[in-house]
C-alpha cells in the first residue's frame, strides 16, 4: 500500500483524525487510505457522522481545530504532504491546485459581494491576473456551467440566482484556477432531483473536458455509482469497502455495504392483505392558498386543488421545492389558513369549526414533521411530550398514563426505560420516533407526514418507512405522505398525486404513475432519478 | 455521542434522563470563576439575613466624640464623621442593596416576560402596540421620572423597588420578545397547535421554558445594574434616607470625606464591586452552561 506509484495525483495513507471534546476523544477518520489518479472520479459514501466529509476537509485544514486535530498519516498531492504544509502554504493549494464545492449553495457564496467579485477573488489571489483578465474568464466560466447571458449575470447578486443557478456559480468559481483537484462535497443533497441530474450532468462533463481529478462526497449511493470510476464505502470514521462500482454492487462482501444497499427502497408498497376500502376520509375541494409577498404580488402556493384522500391509503404527495407540497399539507388541517375551498374530514368541513371546535378536532388529525430536532420541545422529556396530547384530549387518566405511553412507546419501537430521557440525548432516528408516537397518541384518523425521513440517513429511513407502514396497518390509520423523493413514495404510497407550482398535475395509483406517467412533468421527475442498476 | 448507562440485568429502571438543567448545573460547576462568585453571593445573603444579630453596634449608634476614626480593634472599619461604625452600616447596607437588587428585578422580570412573551407570541397588531408602549417608555428621561415619583409620594423603599423596575423591565420585555419570536417559528410550536393546545398552555409550556436560558443569564445582569442604579439615586439623595443606609448612600458620603476619611469610601465602594464582579461572573457563568450549542451533541 505504502509504495509511491509516479502517477498518483493524491495519495492518501493512514489517515487518522480525531476530535478531542470535554466528553472524550472521538475518532472521526482512522486509518484512511486511497489513491486518486488524474482525471479519475473518486466517489467517497457514508452515512451522517462517517468521516468522509472530515476526511477531505482535513486535507485542506478545514477542519475546526481546536476539537479535531490531524493524529497519523499523510496526503501527498504529487509527492508533496498536504498535512505537514504550513497555513500559508495550504492557502496557496486551497481554491487554486484543488478546488471545492459545498452541499448548501444557499449559504457558501456571500450575499453581500456580486457573483462576478467573489468569482474572480481566487484567481487574482492565486495568478495575480489583471481585473480584465480575471473578469473575461469568469464570464467565460459562467458560460460554461451553463448560466445565460454571463455578461450581464455577471454582475448579479447571489439572491438573484435560484439554488441551482447558485451551485452552478460555485462550480464556474472553483473551475476559474484550473484546480487538478475538485472536491464536491455533497453538491446535490440540497437540490431538487431535476436540478440534480443537471448539476452531475454538468460536473461530469467538466470533469471530462478539463480532465480533472474529482473527489465526489455523498450519502446516496445511486449518485456516485452514476459518477464515480472508483468507491470508497466509510463507516464509522473507517473505510470498510472501495473498488470500482460494479465491485461495490455486485461483489459486495461487507456487511454494511450490504445494509447500505439494501436500504435503498426500490421496489414499490407489498399489496396489503386487506380489501381496499374506496370510502373517503377527505375530500379537498378547490382549496387555495396564497401568500402576498408584496402589496401587489401573490404567490400562489395552493392554486385551485381537489382531490381526495381514502381511508386506510397513503396518498404520496411529490413535487419539487416551491411547488407547494407542504403549503397543501398545512392547508388540509388548517394549520395554514386558505383563503377559498372547503376541506371535508368525514364530511365536516373544517373551515367551518369555530376556534375551539377546532381545538377539540385537531386529534383526529395529526402532524409528522421534516426535522426531528426542530419539532421536539428540547426542555420536555419523552413522557410529558407524550403525555401532552393523551391529556389534552382526555384520552388517558392520571392513573392510566405511565402504560398507555408505554404502549406508545413500544409501538415506535423505543425502549421504554428512556422514557425520562430529553431529545437531546436521542439520535435523529429515533427522534423522529418520538415524533411518530407524540402524532399517535391522540388515536388520530389522518396522519399528515411532511418530508419525515428527509432528514434522516438512508439505513434509518429504511427503518422508519417499515415503521410507518406496520403503523398504518395495525391503527388502521390514513396518511397524506409529502416527499421530494420518488423512490421513497413509491415505497410506500398506494397512490400519488403530483405537485407543480401549486397546481395537481397527475394523481394516479403508484403503479400506473410510474409505469405510464401521463403527464409531461411527472416524466421528466421520474427519468431524473437516479438509479443504481443491479 | 454515545451515553453511557450501568444497565441492571434484573429489571428494567427507569433511566434518569440528564436533562437539560442538571447538564447546565455540571457545567456551571466545572466554571470555578463562577461558582466562587455564587458562594460569594450566597455568604452576602446570608450575612445579610443575620445582620441583626452579628452586627457589632446598631446602625443609627453615634459617637461623636470619636468622630471619623481609622480603622481599629473596635471599629474594623473605621467610623463616619459621627462616629457610627462603617462595618455595621456596611451590613445594614447591604441588607438595603441586596433587597432592592432582588426585589426590583423581580419586578422587571415579572412584567418584562409576560409583556414580551405576550407581544412576541400574539405578533401583528398586538405586538406593534406593545412594544411602541415600551419605545415611548424607553424615550421618558428616568431620572426626572423618579424625581418626580419621589416628589409625589415622599422617598419610601417601596417606591424604589418599583420605580426601579418600572424602568428595568423595558429592556427585558425587549429580550423576552426576540427569543420568542424566534421560538414561534420553530417547528415543535407549529406540533404544539397541530394537537390542539390552547395559547395560553403552548405559551406556558413550550414557549417560555426555551425562551428561561437568556432570561435567566439577563436577570443576573439586571441585578448589577439595579443596585448601580440605587447607589445612584442615593448618591444623589433621592433614594436611602440617613440614618438608614445603603452601599450607594456610603459611597456619597465618603465621596463627601475622601481626602480626609478614605477608609469611608473605600470599603463600600469595594463591597459594591466585589459584588458587582460576582454577579457578572455569575452571569456569564450561567450563559455558558445554558448556551445549547453546549449541550452534548
Amino acid at each position: 500500500m505504502n509504495e509511491e506509484r509516479s502517477q498518483d495525483l493524491l495519495a492518501v495513507d493512514n489517515l487518522r483524525v480525531c476530535f478531542h471534546t470535554r466528553n472524550g476523544t472521538t475518532v472521526a477518520v482512522d486509518d484512511m487510505s486511497f489513491r486518486l489518479q488524474p482525471g479519475q472520479v473518486l466517489g467517497i459514501v457514508g452515512e451522517s457522522g462517517s468521516g468522509k466529509s472530515v476526511a477531505c476537509h482535513s486535507l485542506l485544514g478545514l477542519i475546526p481545530s481546536p476539537p479535531g486535530k490531524v493524529e497519523a498519516g499523510s496526503a501527498r498531492l504529487k509527492g508533496e504532504d498536504l498535512l505537514r504544509m504550513s497555513e500559508k502554504q495550504l492557502r496557496n493549494v486551497r481554491g487554486n491546485r484543488i478546488g471545492m464545492i459545498f452541499q448548501d449553495p444557499m449559504t457558501s457564496l456571500n450575499p453581500y459581494m456580486k457573483v462576478g467579485a467573489q468569482l474572480v477573488e481566487p484567481l487574482r489571489r492565486h495568478r495575480a491576473a489583471s481585473a480584465k483578465e480575471a473578469r473575461a474568464k469568469a464570464i467565460a466560466a459562467l458560460g460554461e456551467v451553463g448560466i445565460k447571458n454571463p455578461e450581464q449575470r455577471i454582475d448579479d447578486y447571489p439572491h438573484q440566482f435560484s439554488g441551482g443557478m447558485r451551485q452552478r456559480v460555485m462550480i464556474a468559481m472553483a473551475l476559474m484556477t484550473e484546480p487538478e483537484i475538485l472536491i464536491a462535497d455533497e453538491p446535490t443533497t440540497a437540490l431538487d432531483v431535476t436540478v440534480q441530474a443537471q448539476i452531475l450532468q454538468l460536473i461530469k462533463k467538466i470533469q471530462a473536458s478539463h480532465g480533472m481529478a474529482v473527489i465526489f462526497i455523498t450519502h446516496d449511493l445511486a449518485v456516485a455509482a452514476d459518477m464515480a470510476d472508483h468507491m470508497l464505502v466509510m463507516e464509522k470514521g473507517v473505510v470498510v469497502e472501495q473498488g470500482p462500482p460494479e465491485q461495490i454492487f455486485k461483489g459486495h462482501q461487507h456487511p454494511y455495504t450490504k445494509k447500505l444497499i439494501d436500504a435503498i427502497p426500490t421496489s414499490s408498497k407489498p399489496p396489503s392483505g386487506a380489501p381496499r376500502k374506496l370510502e373517503q376520509l377527505v375530500q379537498v375541494n378547490h382549496l387555495r392558498t396564497s401568500f402576498s409577498v408584496d402589496r401587489h404580488t401573490q404567490v400562489h402556493a395552493v392554486n385551485d386543488i381537489t382531490l381526495d384522500v381514502r381511508r386506510g391509503e397513503i396518498l404520496g404527495l411529490v413535487g419539487e421545492s416551491g411547488s407547494g407540497k407542504s403549503t397543501l399539507g398545512r392547508s388540509i388541517i388548517r394549520l395554514i389558513e386558505s383563503q377559498s375551498g372547503e376541506v371535508l374530514i368525514d364530511g365536516v368541513d373544517l373551515y367551518q369549526l369555530g376556534t375551539n371546535k377546532l381545538k377539540r378536532a385537531r386529534r383526529d388529525f395529526q402532524m409528522i414533521f421534516q426535522d426531528p430536532y426542530a419539532s421536539l420541545n428540547p426542555r420536555m422529556t419523552v413522557f410529558d411530550t407524550l403525555a401532552e396530547p393523551l391529556l389534552i384530549h382526555g384520552i388517558a387518566k392520571r392513573d392510566t398514563l405511565t402504560e398507555q405511553i408505554n404502549q406508545l412507546m413500544d409501538d415506535v419501537g423505543l425502549d421504554r426505560t428512556s422514557a425520562r430521557k430529553y431529545p437531546h440525548e436521542f439520535s435523529g432516528g429515533q427522534r423522529q420516533r418520538i415524533a411518530i408516537a407524540r402524532a399517535l397518541a391522540p388515536r388520530p384518523k389522518l396522519i399528515i407526514a411532511d418530508e419525515p425521513v428527509s432528514a434522516l440517513d438512508v439505513t434509518i429511513q429504511a427503518q422508519i418507512l417499515k415503521l410507518l407502514l406496520k403503523l398504518t396497518e395495525k391503527h388502521d390509520l390514513t396518511m397524506l405522505f409529502i416527499s421530494h423523493d420518488l423512490s421513497v413514495v413509491r415505497y410506500i404510497a398506494d397512490r400519488v398525486a403530483v405537485m407543480q407550482q401549486g397546481q395537481l398535475v397527475e394523481l394516479a395509483s403508484t403503479e400506473t404513475l410510474f409505469q405510464q406517467p401521463q403527464h409531461p412533468y411527472t416524466q421528466a421527475l421520474l427519468s431524473a432519478i437516479p438509479r443504481v442498476e443491479l | 455521542m454515545q451515553r453511557i448507562t450501568e444497565q441492571t440485568a434484573t429489571e428494567p429502571v427507569l433511566e434518569e434522563g440528564s436533562s437539560l438543567t442538571r447538564d447546565a448545573m455540571h457545567r456551571l460547576f466545572k466554571n470555578r470563576l463562577a461558582l466562587v462568585s455564587a458562594g460569594f453571593l450566597l455568604l452576602l445573603i446570608l450575612v445579610a439575613l443575620l445582620t441583626p444579630w452579628i452586627a457589632p453596634y446598631a446602625y443609627q449608634d453615634q459617637n461623636l466624640l470619636l468622630g471619623a476614626s481609622s480603622p481599629s480593634a473596635q471599629h474594623w472599619l473605621g467610623t463616619d464623621t459621627l462616629g457610627r461604625d462603617q462595618l455595621t452600616r456596611i451590613l445594614y447596607g447591604t441588607r438595603v442593596s441586596l433587597m432592592v437588587g432582588f426585589v426590583a428585578t423581580a419586578v422587571a422580570l415579572g412584567i418584562g416576560v409576560l409583556w414580551g412573551a405576550t407581544a412576541g407570541y400574539l405578533g401583528g397588531r398586538v405586538d406593534n402596540a406593545m412594544m411602541r408602549i415600551v419605545d415611548v417608555l424607553y424615550a421618558l428621561p428616568f431620572a426626572i421620572f423618579i424625581i418626580l415619583l419621589t416628589v409625589i409620594f415622599g422617598s419610601s423603599m417601596l417606591l424604589l423597588f418599583l420605580a426601579i423596575g418600572a424602568v428595568e423591565w423595558l429592556t427585558m420585555a425587549r429580550i423576552v420578545r426576540g427569543q420568542v419570536l424566534t421560538i414561534k417559528r420553530q417547528e415543535y410550536i407549529e406540533a404544539a397547535i397541530a394537537m390542539g393546545l390552547s395559547r395560553w398552555r403552548i405559551i406556558r409550556r413550550h414557549v417560555i421554558p426555551n425562551a428561561v436560558g437568556p432570561i435567566i443569564v439577563y436577570t443576573t445582569l439586571t441585578i448589577p445594574s439595579v443596585i448601580l442604579l440605587e447607589s445612584f439615586l442615593s448618591f444623589l439623595g433621592l433614594g436611602i434616607q440617613p440614618p438608614q443606609s445603603s452601599w450607594g448612600s456610603l459611597i456619597s458620603d465618603g465621596v463627601e470625606n475622601m481626602e480626609n476619611y478614605p477608609w469611608m469610601l473605600i470599603f463600600p465602594a469595594l463591597t459594591l464591586s466585589v459584588t458587582l464582579f460576582a454577579l457578572n461572573f455569575l452571569g456569564d457563568g450561567l450563559r455558558d452552561a445554558l448556551d445549547p450549542r453546549a449541550s452534548k451533541d
